[in-house]
C-alpha cells in the first residue's frame, strides 16, 4: 500500500515550535528531510532521555519517519545545495525569527523564483509582521498571549500553563492543516505560497465562547479552577476518586442516569434527579449555592469510594458523562488503546526498539507510516548525492 | 472581487461536503475548506439541534436556535440543510445528497449511522469514490467506543488535564473543549490527504480519527517516555523542566499577571539587571547556569514578584521585551480582542449574521501570501439553504418536496 501523501517531499528546519507539522505530514507519507546544523539539532539534547542524559525521546517523538540531512546555514556552499533541495521538494518548514532567513538568502522571496512549486510554512511567535513580530518568546508566552491561559487555573491562584508546550504544538497542528490546503491550492494555481502561521493567532482560537461573552455581553469568563465556565459562573468537573481523579459533567438530563447508577452500586442518593435535571447552568434559573454544595457533597462521596477506572467503566455503562483524569501511565495501560493496536514498535538505529504512539487518525486505504528518528546526517549522502547529481543534470 | 480573491476560492471549487458532524470539531475542520469554496452543506434538525445552537452567548432575549453566537463561530460559510435523520424517509434522501458529494463528515455516536442505514459500505455504494471521516471520542472501534464525551471530558482522558495544575493541588484542566482544537486539524490533514490520494488514484476511502488518540500528538515526550521507562510525568504548575525563572507573575490592578520565560542566560542576565537595577543579580554565581536558577525557583520567583507587583502588565511588557525578555501580560478575553499585534494581523473577522447581529469570530491562524480568503459569509439559519439543496441540487419536485415537508423528514 503506497500513503496517501507519498509523492511529496519537505524540507524541516523547525525549532521546537514547528517539529510536530512535518512530523504528521511523515506519517501520511512525505519524505521529510529534517535539515540540521553539523553536530546536530539542538533538540536532540533536551529530555527526558531513554538513558542517563542519553538517547533522547523527545527527538524520537518529534521526529520519528524523517530523514536527516547535514547542512550548515552559516556556509553558502551549503545554502546553495539547500536551494538545490528546496527546487525539488514541495514543501518547506522554518521558524527562525522574521527576516532571519531572508538574510541568507533563503527566504520565501529569494526561493519562490527558482522554486515556483515550494509551499513555504513559516511559523512564529507573532506572524512574520505587525507590532509584537520581533517580541522574544517561548511556548509560554504563546498561552499568555493568545489568551487560554487567563481561562486555565484556580481562581486565587496565577493562571496555569495548559499543561506541557501547548502553544508549540497548536501552532504546528495550524501549520500542518494550513500546508495541506496550499497544496491543495497549488494544484489549482500551479505555484506555491508564503504561508504565514501565528502562535498567538493559534492560541487566540482555544478561547472557545469566551471572547465572544466578552464581545457581546462585557463579561470576562472566569477561571474555574476544575470546572466547567459559563463566562462568570461555572460548575464543578473534577472530583477526587479513590486513587485519582475523575471527570464528571454535570448535564441537564443527565441527572436522573447518576440517580439510577447509583443506586445499581447500592447507593441511595439523597438528591431529587428530577429537580436537577431541570437545572441548566446556561439556563436562567439557578439553585443557590448551599444546594450545589449539598449535592456535589453527595456525587463527591460516591466517587471518592470507587477508583477512576471502575468509574469510567460502569458509570459511562450507565450513561453518565464521567471520564478518568488520565495519567500518562493510565494511556500506557489503557484497554481502549490496546484493542485498537494504538501503540506499535519502531527499530530505533541508535536507541534499539522503541515504543511509540501510532496513527493519530486510521485511514483505510492508505497506511500511516511509523519510522524511526534519524540519525545525524544519516541520509547525507544518499540525499545530497542524488541533488547533486539533479543539479549537474540540469 | 480582486483576483487573488477569486483563487482563493477556486482552491476547493466544486468540492461537495455533506457534513452530519456537530459541535465543535467536525464543524471547525469543514469550515477551513468552506473559507476556500468547498460547499459544505451542514446536515440538521430541529428535534436534535446541534448542541451549540441552544449554547451561548446570544443577543439578551433571543431563544430561537438561530440566536447563538457560538453556533455562529463555528459554521461560516457553509449552507443549512434540514433532515431528521430519525424519519425513516431521511436515508433515501442523505444517501441522494451522499451521491453528489465528494466528502461525508460525521461525529455521531459510533454504530448510529450504520444503524439507520448511512454507513460507510453503504454510503461508498452509492459513491464509490467517497470520503468519509468519521470523528468519535475513542474511535469506531474497542471497548470504549460508545462511551460518551466531548472536547472538555475528553482533556482528561486524553492526559491534558493530569498534567494541568499545581503540585498541591488536584488538577484543573485548561478551562475549555481543548482537545477540539487537536481534532480539528488531525481531521482537515488527514481529510486533505485522502482528498489528495483520490486526485491521482479514483480511490475513496474511510478515515476513523479517535480524539483521544489525535491528542496523543500534544503531549511532547510524556507519552513516548512513559511507554519505554514507566516514568509519569506530572503537573508543574507554571515551571518547566529547563528553564528558570519561569513562571506567571502577579502585576498592579485586579487579577492582572505577567508571563515571564527565561530560556537563555542572556535573557537572564538582561532580567536580572532590570529587576535589581544593576549588576549584582545577573554577576550572581549561585544563579549562573539553569540547573541553578531551576534548583532556586522559590528565591527568584519572589524576587520577580516583588518587581512585578508594582508595576502595570504594559510597563513589564514593554521594560522586559525591549531587553528581549519573553514577556508578555497573560491576555484577558478582552486583551485577546483588543491585541495589536492580532488587529494588525486583521485576525477577528466581522460577521453579520440576521439574528446574532454583527459579532466577530476568529480565521485562521495563518495567512496565504498567494490564495487569501474572503469573509466568509454568516453561518447558516436552521434549513436555511433547503430549496437549494432538495430542489436544485436533489433534484425533489414542488409536490415531493412538500411532501417530503408534511411528512416530517424535512425538519
Amino acid at each position: 500500500m503506497v500513503a496517501a501523501l507519498a509523492p511529496y517531499r519537505a524540507l524541516d528546519l523547525t525549532a521546537e515550535i514547528g517539529a510536530l507539522a512535518s512530523r504528521i505530514l511523515a506519517g501520511f507519507g512525505v519524505d521529510v528531510l529534517r535539515v540540521e546544523p553539523p553536530g546536530g539539532h539542538a533538540s536532540r539534547r533536551r529530555g527526558p532521555f531513554l538513558n542517563d542524559g542519553e538517547g533522547s525521546l523527545y527527538w524520537a517523538q518529534l521526529n520519528a519517519g524523517k530523514r536527516s540531512v547535514t547542512l550548515d546555514l552559516e556556509d553558502e556552499a551549503d545554502r546553495e545545495r539547500l536551494r538545490g533541495l528546496a527546487r525539488e521538494s514541495d514543501f518547506l518548514f522554518e521558524s527562525d525569527p522574521p527576516g532571519a532567513m531572508s538574510k541568507r538568502g533563503l527566504g520565501f522571496d529569494d526561493l519562490h523564483g527558482a522554486a515556483q512549486q515550494l509551499i513555504y510554512v513559516s511559523m512564529t511567535p507573532f506572524g512574520q509582521s505587525g507590532p509584537k513580530a520581533q517580541w522574544a518568546a517561548s511556548d509560554l508566552i504563546g498561552a499568555a498571549s493568545g489568551g487560554l491561559m487567563s481561562l486555565c487555573g484556580d481562581r486565587d491562584r496565577a493562571p496555569l500553563r495548559p499543561s506541557v508546550e501547548q502553544a508549540y504544538a497548536l501552532t504546528a497542528l495550524n501549520a500542518g492543516s494550513a500546508a495541506m490546503i496550499a497544496l491543495h491550492a497549488r494544484h489549482v494555481t500551479g505555484r506555491g505560497q508564503h504561508v504565514d502561521v501565528s502562535m498567538q493567532a493559534a492560541m487566540a482560537n482555544t478561547l472557545g465562547n469566551a471572547r465572544l461573552y466578552w464581545e457581546m455581553d462585557g463579561i470576562e469568563t472566569i477561571r474555574a479552577g476544575g470546572a466547567r465556565a459559563f463566562a462568570d459562573r461555572a460548575t464543578r468537573i473534577v472530583y477526587p476518586s479513590a486513587d485519582g481523579y475523575v471527570a464528571f459533567v454535570r448535564m441537564p438530563r443527565g441527572m436522573t442516569d447518576l440517580a439510577a447508577w447509583m443506586r445499581a452500586e447500592g447507593v441511595m442518593p439523597r438528591f431529587d434527579a428530577e429537580y436537577w435535571a431541570g437545572i441548566s447552568i446556561a439556563g436562567s434559573v439557578l439553585p443557590d449555592d448551599d444546594e450545589v454544595a449539598e449535592l456535589e457533597a453527595e456525587i463527591a462521596a460516591f466517587f471518592a469510594a470507587r477508583g477512576s477506572q471502575q468509574l469510567y467503566e460502569s458509570g459511562q455503562r450507565h450513561r453518565v458523562l464521567i471520564c478518568p483524569v488520565n495519567t500518562v501511565q493510565d494511556l500506557v495501560e489503557s484497554p481502549q488503546l490496546a484493542a485498537r493496536v494504538f501503540f506499535c514498535d519502531v527499530e530505533d538505529p541508535a536507541l534499539g526498539r522503541l515504543r511509540t504512539p501510532g496513527a493519530p487518525a486510521v485511514l483505510s486505504r492508505t497506511p500511516w507510516l511509523e519510522g524511526p528518528a534519524p540519525t545525524v546526517g544519516q541520509h547525507n549522502e544518499e540525499v545530497l548525492q542524488a541533488a547533486g547529481s539533479a543539479a549537474e543534470r540540469r | 472581487m480582486r483576483e487573488d480573491r477569486v483563487d482563493a476560492l477556486r482552491v476547493f471549487e466544486g468540492l461537495r461536503i455533506a457534513d452530519f458532524a456537530w459541535v465543535g470539531v467536525g464543524p471547525n475542520a469543514t469550515m477551513q475548506m468552506a473559507f476556500h469554496g468547498a460547499e459544505v452543506i451542514r446536515i440538521e434538525s430541529s428535534l436534535k439541534p446541534d448542541t451549540f445552537r441552544s449554547g451561548g452567548p446570544r443577543p439578551a432575549g433571543v431563544n430561537s436556535l438561530d440566536a447563538s453566537a457560538y453556533f455562529a463561530k463555528f459554521n461560516r460559510g457553509k449552507l443549512g440543510m434540514a433532515l431528521n435523520l430519525q424519519h425513516p424517509r431521511a436515508v433515501e434522501v442523505a444517501k441522494r445528497l451522499v451521491a453528489v458529494s465528494d466528502i461525508v463528515t460525521e461525529s455521531f455516536a459510533p454504530g448510529f449511522l450504520n444503524r439507520i442505514g448511512l454507513g460507510w459500505e453503504e454510503l461508498r455504494a452509492v459513491k464509490p469514490d467517497l470520503i468519509m471521516a468519521s470523528m468519535s471520542m475513542e474511535g469506531q472501534t474497542g471497548p470504549h467506543a460508545g462511551f460518551r464525551g466531548f472536547g472538555l471530558t475528553l482533556q482528561a482522558t486524553a492526559g491534558v488535564t493530569g498534567l494541568t495544575g499545581w503540585p498541591d493541588r488536584q488538577p484543573v484542566g485548561t478551562g475549555v473543549a481543548y482537545t477540539d482544537w487537536i481534532a480539528t486539524h488531525v481531521a482537515i490533514i488527514a481529510l486533505l490527504a485522502a482528498l489528495d490520494h483520490r486526485r491521482r488514484t479514483g480511490e475513496g476511502q474511510y478515515i476513523d480519527v479517535s480524539q483521544l488518540e489525535a491528542s496523543s500528538l500534544v503531549l511532547d515526550a510524556a507519552l513516548i517516555d512513559a511507554l519505554n521507562t514507566g516514568r509519569a510525568q506530572s503537573a508543574l504548575g507554571n515551571r518547566d523542566l529547563r528553564y528558570a525563572p519561569h513562571g506567571v507573575f502577579p502585576c498592579a490592578g485586579e487579577d492582572r499577571w505577567c508571563a515571564i520565560a527565561v530560556t537563555n542566560e542572556e535573557q537572564w542576565r538582561a532580567l536580572a539587571r532590570i529587576i535589581s537595577e544593576g549588576e549584582e543579580l545577573a554577576d550572581d554565581s549561585r544563579y549562573a547556569s539553569a540547573a541553578l536558577r531551576l534548583a532556586a525557583q522559590d528565591e527568584l520567583e519572589a524576587l520577580i514578584c516583588a518587581w512585578t507587583a508594582e508595576r502595570s502588565v504594559e510597563e513589564i511588557e514593554a521594560t522586559l521585551q525591549a531587553v528581549g525578555v519573553p514577556a508578555h501580560r497573560v491576555a484577558t478575553m478582552r486583551d485577546a480582542h483588543e491585541d495589536a499585534q492580532l488587529a494588525q494581523r486583521e485576525h477577528w473577522w466581522g460577521s453579520e449574521h440576521p439574528v446574532v447581529g454583527d459579532v466577530s469570530y476568529e480565521s485562521p491562524a495563518w495567512r496565504f501570501s498567494d490564495t487569501p480568503p474572503p469573509r466568509p459569509p454568516h453561518s447558516p439559519l436552521l434549513g436555511q439553504d433547503n430549496e437549494y439543496v432538495y430542489r436544485d441540487l436533489l433534484g425533489y419536485g414542488e409536490e415531493e418536496f412538500t411532501e417530503l415537508l408534511i411528512d416530517g423528514v424535512v425538519q
